[in-house]
């Protein structure tokens, strides 16, 4: 009950059917007791939200240091009496993982590069800057941005395939070496420097590219990290797009080879299978618990914009 | 202005506009071309069939198992994606540690692989040994067969949606609820309104914009599922699980089927197009309230 | 040390005109106040003349020189804005010695310019800080410090003060009168706050609807305007404006055109122990404000509302009062606006020696 509508009702009460928020004579005791209640109701929900999302992953753990028959035991035992850590040798063994890593990074890291050399300084001539035909290209990028790559991956394939980009870094790179979603996502920030900042610098005799490495690009630094987790994210989780243009193992990521360990050891060694998962998730999810704030604020921040 | 300065703004938007030129607004065109022609990818020639594609499609049963799929898939996605977590949002828009603890647990599969997600609930909902049938057991319902059986395939494959999307979903609410000013709860209090009322005819509106932008995100999101199918059902058992994109993967990289495949993907492109278009349209006929 | 002129200077944005042929020279050394009322281009000018922006038409000479086509860091002009425009990714050491990086000055000139500088704005202490950890006050000397570093020919500041609160902004005032007797430099200054105009400039340029309306000193400006909005927006409050012919007995000559007669609220004497002789006015007293000092009160009468200001005497509570204003302190002006002369005014040779207009 807030105190601002105790203090209002106290000023009405001869309003006609004007109701009091708070019977009077009401065994205060009860009303604490209930109110505990509550309280502990709102716990016990907030745990089992907890427990919803959390254990398919100590599940998965679970299972990743189990022999394959202990997987088939009910009920569970949730902490292995003698965990077979050798499961994480089988899966690593069930392909190039080192290479697939290797990929993984090499791609990820790529097209992070090229997106913040591509996207800075479109993002900043959209911001700051009036030229003919501006207008049709923002539009552009509008178009982009809404263009699943689910949607083409199709004419891609053929057009990689003539370039003989395909099972290659640089066709798994090159779609993505520019960001819509990040011209979109920088053009907000640099949007919102004061322009007496630019004129500042201008009387300092900057030089535009001055002004653009020394003052604009520094001040969109939140920004650019927010873009950067998110962009690494996606494309070191991304599946899709590596699984449709490779046919073989040269320019294959870790996700690939995470689900062809199902194909190598079978449907059912579920333990081999959920080892291979840890490899793949335990590195996001480590990050995930150091750098919470900033990687929630990475993938909210395209909600609130 | 001297000639550079004329320029400089084309010469730094020119490397983004022609990657996006060439892999995404190029291959939109190429694909549309492609849907008019029977091709096979490794004939030399393609064959103009004109609208024959499409007028197969549409008469194809499996096309049309899949378009509903899909729809039946998107519409119990985003309803209750997006109801779930609205509700999630006022229920732990609060501060503090433990539900700080919360909002990143619900979090957490926004930002785990699609490849993970489905290999742990394939596991999960594995109809001898699953950790799900055990947990129902325990409630004392008999095992259901989750992916294996046409009847509940689909309807598991939303359940790893929505477990995927919940969390993320939910923390946008609550950035949304946050960015309303904190006086007007005041002003509502003052004014003796009820908490229903408050949230219907004040948070709800105020929301409308996030709600819509999640409604659409979800939509298309949904409409172009693609990670699940391939790793937990193949679009199986007997096509209960076969949608869009899968059926477009499958016809163009199984089937070789180059045009017939386009013609799928100009659907698809159709689709995703209107609904961009509704959201744009009602983006700037809605009124906005901040 | 420079004289700046703007010579028929016009500025179109799109089809919308803000400036029209504008004809202005700012003397050498001089601290030039432009006020007016927001919108009236004062901002604009202050603009063109440090070259962020470019004039549609016209001539800008700094110390003699055609400065057009010069961009904004070759005028040798420095610039204090009104949200300071500090860099907030820098230090103010970095504020401070980037335009005189960009100008090549050698490292060991630029660290006596920055210590120099420093010690005359007292930032010493602060100098790794960024402008985010600083005060108001102090990140407007780092905006001062900045400017003054690079020993401009002209300053140029755009409403410095207005995002101080009243007492800083009094101190700050005072520090800039002092700066430019030491400095010497040409100061152009732009401000709302006719007070903060008054109180600062020794030569003051009142600007309306993108034209001057008077380049003058504080006082010519008080004692003389030359129009009705100079008189109008100088002085608090404001001269009281009538019509000539709303005053009965108020008889000008027809030839001079005057339609306006006004009088500032601390000529008027309430209730005269002596004959005045001039315009003489009956009315209720509406409201007092008394401000210790002085009392300020609005009076209606039948030829409108207006103002009278005491200094040092007890307020009045009679409701009904007789305002006189001696004939030197009234000022006539003519339809358009503009001061006419005119010898007229009451009566002079009636006997009475007094003239009751508006009273009731």
């Amino acid at each position: 009950m807030e105190p601002a509508n105790r203090a209002f009702d106290g000023h009405t009460v001869a309003v006609p059917g004007g109701r009091m928020l708070e019977a009077p004579g009401r065994p205060a005791l009860l009303r604490s007791a209930a109110v505990l209640l509550l309280k502990a109701l709102n716990v016990a929900a907030l745990l089992l939200l907890v427990l919803i999302f959390a254990m398919p992953f100590v599940w998965m753990l679970s299972t990743s240091l189990k022999t394959l028959p202990e997987t088939m035991i009910f009920p569970p035992e949730w902490i292995p009496r003698n965990p077979v850590w050798s499961n994480y040798a089988s899966a690593w063994q069930t392909g190039p993982f080192l290479h697939y890593i290797t990929n993984s990074a090499v791609i990820s890291v790529s097209i992070l590069l090229l997106q913040m050399l591509t996207i800075i300084p479109a993002a900043y001539a959209f911001a700051r800057y009036r030229f003919v035909g501006s207008g049709f290209l923002f539009s552009l990028v509008m178009v982009t941005l809404m263009i699943p790559t689910q949607l083409i991956f199709l004419p891609v394939y053929l057009e990689l395939s003539a370039f003989k980009l395909l099972n290659t870094h640089l066709g798994l790179i090159l779609p993505f070496a520019s960001s819509a979603f990040g011209i979109f996502l920088l053009r907000q920030a640099f949007r919102q420097i004061p322009e007496e900042l630019v004129e500042a610098s201008r009387l300092d005799q900057a030089k535009e590219w001055k002004i653009i490495v020394r003052i604009m690009v520094p001040m969109v630094k939140p920004v650019l990290v927010t873009f950067a987790l998110f962009s690494f994210i996606a494309h070191w989780n991304d599946y899709f797009w590596p699984l449709v243009m490779t046919t073989n193992e040269t320019a294959r990521t870790l996700p690939i080879g995470i689900a062809k360990i199902r194909e190598v050891e079978g449907g059912g060694t579920w333990n081999i299978l959920m080892a291979g998962n840890v490899i793949l998730v335990a590195p996001i999810l480590a990050a995930f618990f150091l750098a919470q704030k900033h990687i929630i604020k990475a993938f909210v921040y395209n909600g609130v914009k | 202005m001297t000639v550079w300065e004329r320029l400089r703004p084309y010469s730094m938007v020119a490397p983004a506009i022609i990657v996006f030129a060439m892999f995404f607004i190029y291959p939109i065109f190429y694909m549309m071309y492609l849907s008019l022609f029977d091709w096979n990818f490794v004939s030399p020639t393609k064959t103009f069939v004109g609208i024959q594609n499409f007028v197969d499609l549409l008469s194809e049963p499996d096309f049309r198992k899949v378009l509903s799929n899909t729809t039946l898939y998107t519409v119990l996605t985003v309803t209750l994606t997006t109801g779930l977590s609205l509700f999630m949002a006022i229920w732990l828009n609060r501060s503090g540690f433990f539900y700080g603890l919360v909002q990143g647990a619900i979090f957490s599969p926004h930002i785990i692989s699609l490849v993970s997600i489905s290999l742990l609930w394939s596991w999960l909902m594995d109809p001898e040994y699953g950790l799900l049938n055990w947990v129902i057991g325990l409630f004392g319902f008999g095992k259901l067969e989750w992916l294996s059986h046409p009847s509940t395939s689909l309807i598991s494959l939303v359940i790893v949606a929505v477990w995927k999307g919940l969390g993320y979903n939910t923390l946008v609410f609550i950035a949304g609820l946050q960015s309303i000013p904190q006086d007007i709860y005041e002003a509502a209090s003052l004014d003796r309104s009820r908490p229903w009322t408050t949230f219907t005819r004040l948070i709800l509106p105020m929301l409308s914009p996030t709600i819509f932008f999640l409604v659409i995100i979800n939509l298309i999101g949904s409409f172009q599922v693609f990670e699940t199918i391939a790793i937990m059902t193949q679009g199986g058992p007997v096509n209960s699980t076969n949608t869009l994109v899968y059926y477009i993967y499958e016809a163009g990289f199984r089937f070789f089927k180059i045009g017939y495949a386009s013609a799928a993907g100009v659907i698809l492109l159709f689709i995703v197009g209107i609904l961009t278009i509704v959201y744009f349209r009602l983006l700037s006929s809605r009124v906005h309230y901040r | 040390m420079a004289q700046i002129e703007l010579i028929g200077i016009c500025k179109k944005y799109k089809e919308e005109t803000v400036i029209q042929d504008l004809n202005l020279t700012i003397r050498d050394g001089s601290f030039t106040v432009l006020v007016g009322p927001s919108g009236c281009g004062k901002s604009t000018t202050l603009r063109m003349v440090a070259g962020l922006e470019r004039q549609t038409a016209g001539d800008i000479l700094i110390d003699g020189q055609r400065v057009n086509d010069t961009p904004p860091g070759l005028r040798d002009v420095a610039m204090v804005f009104q949200n300071y425009a500090l860099y907030p990714t820098m230090t103010v050491r970095g504020n401070i010695e980037f335009g005189l990086k960009n100008r090549g000055v050698s490292r060991k000139e630029r660290e006596r310019l920055i210590s120099d500088i420093s010690e005359i704005v007292g930032l010493g202490p602060y100098l790794d800080k960024k402008p985010q950890n600083l005060s108001g006050g102090q990140r407007q000397r780092v905006a001062l410090a900045r400017a003054m570093v690079k020993q401009p020919k002209v300053f140029i500041l755009d409403e410095p003060l207005s995002n101080l609160d009243a007492k800083l902004r009094n101190q700050m005032r005072t520090e800039l009168i002092q700066l430019h007797e030491r400095l010497g430099t040409t100061f152009v200054y732009v401000t709302h706050d006719q007070v903060e105009a008054m109180s600062m400039g020794d030569e003051i340029v009142v600007m309306n609807e993108g034209a001057v309306q008077q380049a003058d000193s504080p006082m010519k400006l008080y004692e003389q305007p030359a129009n009705l909005f100079t008189a109008q927006f100088i002085g608090t409050p404001a001269m009281n404006i009538m019509k000539v012919g709303d005053i009965k007995g108020l008889r000008v000559q027809p030839e001079s055109g005057a339609y306006h007669v006004g009088f500032r609220p601390e000529h008027a004497q309430i209730n005269p122990d002596t004959p005045v002789e001039g315009l003489v006015l009956e009315g209720d007293i509406l409201t007092r404000e008394s401000l210790g000092a002085e009392h300020i009160y609005q009076i209606r009468s039948k030829a409108g509302a207006f103002f009278v200001k005491t200094f040092l005497k007890p307020l009045v509570t009679a409701e009904r009062v007789r305002i006189a204003v001696p004939h030197g302190h009234l000022y006539y002006f003519s339809l358009n606006g503009s001061r006419v002369e005119t010898s007229g005014g009451a009566n002079e040779k009636t006997p009475s020696r007094q003239l009751i207009a508006g009273g009731v």
